[in-house]
């Protein structure tokens, strides 16, 4: 093992344990923030550090120190104390491990030899993900039953029979992708993807398998117990379901451990639907080949985009009211400054890739930097889509939810299947 | 060396959870110890390099099926003094293991009469998804389908028992 | 009949609708629509930049009491204890003492008043005799560290002034 095969290895398995926890902050942020905007209010936007609110993301690192701080409290109902414990940790081990399937740039070839972009490279892939996350439901299940309380209980019997009912029709979902795909190893699915479709539709399973698509984000977004299907929290009935005899950092670990969750079934999305890390229209070949162009392009870009985005921050970090000196103006220069330093920042490698020889191994890192921000930027996107979901559409009855699981998604998933083998037969 | 190690941790906790299973006086701990014992078997198959039995391990006995009976424990919600009194619990363990201690002398020499044969890995993608589907469905289709019949037929009788049952109230 | 009937169109039976996924998507866009437009410029927010900016309080609104006072500033109550009769939240506790003044033969020796019991129902307001109590100080607000700071006396009720013109009181102030 060469000491490159060590860094590789180091990149790839802190790249899949650490972009979840960053992710939290994120997810947290845009929560709140759009929300927020949803609903026409602002948003916590107050919390400061010397007067730099981040647009709001201080007020995460504020929560995070009040609930680290809180008191941590079991009281003396609860029996099976090490159950109660365990619990939001398997959660949040779970969510952050189904990640670790995930390849979020293709195979890196370096020095002639590749270096798999997955936290475990694992031919299973798909079907690991659906292995681990059949396991949190053991945390929220322990959860619930270990508080020896009527909504904790209720809670958690909800949402575990809600987590198994969907778990069904999501994987008869992925039956019908797996036949298109022909595999079951993600990787492989997301090369299959930066193929085009007649030519100039990308070969995304988005449009391969747009019912497939419905049915998966529908039990995806089940499966984390989001709205619409939150019902496991439910707070006007079940004053918050499992977790209600949690407190402080406990509760913080389950807290994080729905994020994390959130964005490793964005991630799956992303990867069985949206193409994964393929830029459209350029697959991993064609941007190395292009990799000079790409940059030369990307150069030219950023500063236009970064203008306006300067123009946008400045009119939108001011008071609203009459003030004088008003400290939000230079909270703003001081932002634009950072980012047009990075701005610079990224000007140089471009230029660092531009005199690089083409097709060599700068190239190749290149385009894997170049593949991680799409993956990074798609995952955003989809996580966005699950935050407009939840701040848009009303809760479930539990009737409707295990009706709309048993007598809608799952025939139409069956139905999907026979269709689809038949199409596929009929065309190979 | 690694896989040693592996192999001798997987061991030790598939034991060790099914000791817990039988020892734990409730139903949850015995359940959860359960879980422990499928994890490791999966893990001791992944060692195997059987990757298709490993996950099913995961997906089906880690996962659904356990999952069901903790299901079920929890929505009975069963208290430490629901439990019943089991007097000479140890008495019995004891005399099965006495039961037992000739039947496990019998299968140890059984199989150390097995020829020794030196751990190798059988064949290219042994135990892949593909591989497993191959044989599955094209040496033993019939089986196979024979097999899920006679699921369909046990799933159908359960029905069909469980709906008498209501009719009979 | 003079009541008017409005008859309302009732939603949810087309099969589009009953689809569920379309009404979803038309629902999305309404609501992608104002973050949108939030997000382009955010002084179109529904929001008050409280506390910079304070909300406009009219005169009919019950804020924090006060005692009025007579022209040359002596205290206008004359401890009848209608008020704290009619207290819902029994907040109010008055102590009587003799007066000498001349004004009247009872004055209040002291006049506490609970504000995290009361619940600002007006009814001290309404029941009082003399116009002596009022709420029309506009403090809304009010916090502090400890419990004993929220049991007013005798001097603060009478040294907050009134926060609106006498004009405003007789269209109805509180
Ligand atoms: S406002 Fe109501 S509750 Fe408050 S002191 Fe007056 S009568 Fe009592
Ligand atoms: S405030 Fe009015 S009602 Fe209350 S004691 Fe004084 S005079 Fe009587």
């Amino acid at each position: 093992m060469s000491l490159l095969d060590i860094f590789m290895i180091a990149v790839r398995v802190a790249f899949s344990a650490f972009i979840p926890l960053c992710f939290i902050a994120v997810c947290v942020w845009m929560e709140r923030r759009g929300a927020g905007f949803f609903q026409d209010r602002a948003g916590p936007n107050r919390a400061a550090i010397y007067g730099f609110r981040a647009a709001g993301l201080v007020q995460n690192a504020a929560d995070g120190i009040k609930l680290f701080f809180k008191e941590d409290m079991i009281s003396d109902h609860i029996k099976h104390k090490f159950f109660f414990v365990m619990a939001p940790f398997i959660v949040f081990f779970c969510a952050i491990i189904s990640f670790a399937v995930v390849p979020f740039a293709d195979t890196l070839v370096l020095g002639g030899r590749g270096y798999v972009m997955q936290g475990i490279p694992m031919d299973i892939g798909i079907l690991w993900f659906l292995a681990v996350t059949g396991f949190s439901v053991y945390g929220i299940i322990l959860a619930g039953w270990s508080s020896a309380n009527k909504f904790g209980l209720l809670g958690s019997l909800r949402s575990a029979a809600q987590v198994i009912s969907y778990e069904i029709p999501m994987g008869l979902a992925l039956v019908s992708m797996l036949i298109v795909y022909g595999t079951v190893n993600l990787s492989e699915m997301a090369q299959y993807q930066g193929q085009l479709l007649f030519g100039f539709i990308p070969m995304w399973g988005a449009f391969l398998q747009p019912v497939s698509l419905m049915i998966f984000v529908i039990a995806a977004f089940a499966e984390c117990n989001r709205t619409p299907f939150d019902l496991a929290e439910g707070e006007s009935e079940l004053v918050a379901g499992f977790h209600v005899e949690y407190s402080a950092m406990k509760f913080a670990v389950f807290f994080m451990g729905e994020y994390v969750a959130m964005f490793a079934s964005s991630a799956i999305i992303i990867t069985l639907f949206f193409g994964g890390y393929q830029i459209p229209f350029l697959n991993t070949q064609a941007l190395i080949t292009f990799a000079k162009p790409v940059a030369f392009f990307m150069m030219i870009g950023l500063p236009i985009g970064m203008y306006y985005f300067a123009g946008w921050i400045r009119r939108n970090n001011v008071s609203h009211y009459p003030r004088e000196n008003d400290p939000r103006v230079t909270e703003a220069n001081v932002y634009i400054k950072c980012f047009w330093g990075l701005v610079v920042i990224i000007e140089l490698l471009l230029i660092g890739i531009l005199i690089c020889q083409s097709g060599g191994s700068a190239a190749h890192v290149f385009v894997a930097l170049l593949q991680i921000c799409t993956f990074l930027v798609k995952v955003t996107m989809m996580i966005f889509v699950y935050i407009w979901v939840r701040w848009t559409l009303p809760r479930f009855r539990y009737d409707q939810l295990q009706k709309l699981g048993w007598q809608m998604l799952l025939p139409l998933a069956l139905l999907n299947i026979f269709i689809t083998s038949a199409v596929v037969i009929a065309l190979s | 060396m690694f896989a040693e190690v592996l192999f001798i941790a997987f061991a030790a906790l598939s034991i060790l959870g099914a000791i817990g299973l039988i020892l734990f006086r409730h139903p949850m701990k015995g359940a959860m110890s359960l879980i422990v014992t499928m994890i490791s078997l999966a893990g001791l198959y992944a060692l195997l390099s059987a990757e298709l039995i490993f996950v099913l391990q995961l997906i089906v006995y880690a996962g659904a099926i356990m999952s069901l009976i903790i299901f079920i424990i929890m929505f009975l919600n069963i208290q430490d003094n629901d439990l019943p009194i089991e007097e000479g619990r140890y008495l019995y363990l004891a005399g099965g293991i006495a039961v037992i201690i000739p039947i496990a002398c019998f299968m140890i020499k059984v199989v150390k009469s097995i020829p020794a044969h030196q751990a190798t890995i059988v064949g290219n993608g042994f135990g892949g998804v593909k591989e497993v589907g191959l044989v599955l469905f094209q040496d033993w289709l019939l089986p196979f389908e024979i097999v899920s019949l006679l699921l369909l037929v046990a799933l159908i009788g359960a029905v069909v028992l469980a709906g008498k049952r209501r009719l009979l109230k | 009949m003079g009541a008017k009937v409005k008859t309302m169109e009732r939603r949810g039976s087309t099969f589009i609708e009953r689809i569920y996924l379309v009404e979803i998507f038309k629902g999305m866009a309404r609501t992608l629509s104002h973050l949108l437009r939030n997000l382009k410029d955010n002084s179109k927010l529904y929001v008050r930049h409280y506390p910079e900016v304070q909300p406009e309080i009219p005169a009919g609104w019950r804020g924090r009491h006060r005692l009025t006072t007579h022209d040359d500033g002596t205290v206008k109550c004359v401890a009848c204890f209608m008020c704290q009769t009619n207290c819902p939240a029994d907040c109010i506790s008055i102590e009587a003492g003799e007066r000498h003044d001349d004004k009247a033969e009872k004055m209040p020796v002291s006049f506490n008043i609970n504000l995290l019991e009361c619940i600002y129902c007006g009814y001290c307001v309404e029941a009082c005799p003399l116009d002596a109590i009022r709420m029309d100080t506009g403090i809304f607000s009010l916090t502090d560290n400890n419990r004993q700071a929220f049991i007013i006396g005798l001097d603060e009720l009478l040294t907050t002034p009134g926060a609106y013109p006498e004009e405003d009181q007789k269209k109805g102030g509180a």
